[in-house]
């Protein structure tokens, strides 16, 4: 064997063999873990926002909106339906009205069309100025049906993680344990005769360093967009724009375009920021079991919903 | 006897307002955990307590979903059969053995003898952390 060869060999088996030593994965974890990983704790919420004032941030990396991001802090939890259009009253923040046939008079009205206005009535929210009682409401989230997308961004959106591979980019949610995928790879959405999807089909690409464009298609028309039952068609197309802001910060603009449940787009989330979460942050599971809905019911649900009894 | 059908339940996983509550009033229920189900879509505390007849009354205290109790400090572990508990909350309309409270609102919770104020942000990310690339 030659000299170099043999000298070549024997560095290589001396690098795993160090490898080996000092590697925990690759001796099945029997060492104890030390330092920041053995400070690791589970079932994590958000910080406050006066967390994230005033931190500076380094720059934002190129093609890259991968990390665990918080969605809570800057008002992901939208009761009150998509952020940009609570269906909360021009005059009535304080969301005391309810049981209106229409969103006339909300403070930021949506262009329905005349079939728009239409399913919007056929859906029956619990809140804001359409809610009727909560015991007549119809959202299939309740009896634990898929919320779908964009729901999962324009409800209930509090901890999401981005994460990039080759041709794709995943994102897992905290609500409903719901996760997509964005192909990255250059494919086209498919034609209308592909079978809808609750969580639509989704491509995406970047656009400049700092900005990935999302087009998702193909919806299943039983969910709703939010809270507040706002409705959609089967040829819903929804564009996310994720921005890099810098190191610490995301925005996320969100625009509906259905035409035929709307005369024009609009924007359901403008520039919506999420913060970046430490690396080994762990989110609480938050799942709709439906044995856990029907101990619920029988404890409070039907309890409450009851007529009250004769005197 | 009268026989009380219920007519349906009351959803909940997709937030709704108090329509079925009584947000003017408040009742003070005392008595002794059977159950602290801590789960969504609301956690839920069951109490046993007696009435002025000194019949055992089963009350349940709802509270919000598990994240969002989470975040002003409930856990788990905050309540277990046999504590001793006096809680205030809103009333239903129909008088029905339920109350509500809201997590991070004015709720007024004894456990054991000792106010019940959990400490908000004990399992909270750490945000410098996030700072570094």
């Amino acid at each position: 064997m030659p000299k170099r060869f043999a000298a070549s060999a024997i560095a290589s088996i001396a690098g795993l063999i160090a490898l080996w030593n000092f590697s925990p994965t690759l001796r099945g974890q029997s060492a104890p873990l030390s330092g920041k990983a053995s400070e690791a704790k589970w079932n994590q919420t958000p910080p406050d926002k006066s967390a994230y004032a005033g931190k500076k941030s380094a720059p934002p990396p190129r093609q890259d909106v991968s990390g665990i991001w918080d969605a809570w802090t800057e008002g992901g939890i939208e009761a009150k339906g998509a952020l940009e259009h609570p269906a909360l009253g021009a005059n009535d923040r304080q969301d005391s009205v309810s049981g209106q046939p229409d969103e006339r008079n909300i403070l930021r009205p949506l262009p329905y069309t005349s079939a728009g206005l239409e399913a919007l009535k056929a859906n029956k929210p619990a809140v804001g100025i359409r809610a009727v009682p909560a015991a007549l409401t119809n959202d299939p989230v309740d009896s634990c049906e898929p919320p779908g997308f964009p729901r999962t961004e324009l409800f209930e959106f509090r901890v999401i993680e981005l994460a990039q591979t080759k041709n794709q980019v995943l994102l897992l949610n905290q609500f409903y344990d719901n996760w997509r995928i964005i192909w990255t790879d250059g494919r086209d959405l498919p034609d209308a005769s592909a079978p809808q999807r609750w969580n639509g089909y989704s491509v995406g690409k970047w656009v400049d360093d700092y900005t990935l464009v999302v087009q998702t298609s193909g919806l299943d028309e039983r969910t709703w967009l939010d809270n507040a039952g706002r409705p959609h068609s089967g040829d819903l197309r929804v564009e996310e724009r994720f921005h890099r802001v810098d190191y610490n910060t995301l925005e996320l603009t969100v625009t509906i375009n259905d035409p035929k449940m709307y005369t024009q787009p609009w924007l359901a989330l403008n520039k919506f920021v999420l913060h970046r979460l430490p690396d080994d942050f762990d989110p609480e599971e938050f799942i709709c079991s439906p044995s856990e809905v029907a101990e619920y019911n029988k404890a409070v649900g039907s309890p409450v919903a009851a007529p009250a009894p004769a005197k | 006897m009268t026989l009380i059908l219920a007519i349906s339940s009351l959803p909940l996983f997709a937030h709704h307002g108090n329509a079925a509550y009584d947000v003017s009033k408040t009742i003070t229920v005392k008595g002794v955990v059977t159950e602290w189900f801590w789960a969504n879509p609301h956690c839920l505390l069951k109490i046993d307590s007696k009435d002025e007849k000194g019949e055992i009354q089963h009350w349940v205290m709802e509270a919000n979903n598990v994240p969002s109790m989470s975040k002003v400090g409930w856990t788990k572990s905050s309540f277990k059969p046999g504590d001793e508990v006096t809680v205030t909350m809103t009333p239903p309309k129909n008088g029905s053995p339920v109350g509500r409270i809201i997590a991070g609102g004015n709720n007024t919770i004894v456990l054991n003898g000792k106010p019940f104020r959990p400490v908000a942000g004990d399992n909270s990310a750490d945000s410098e952390s996030a700072t570094k690339p």
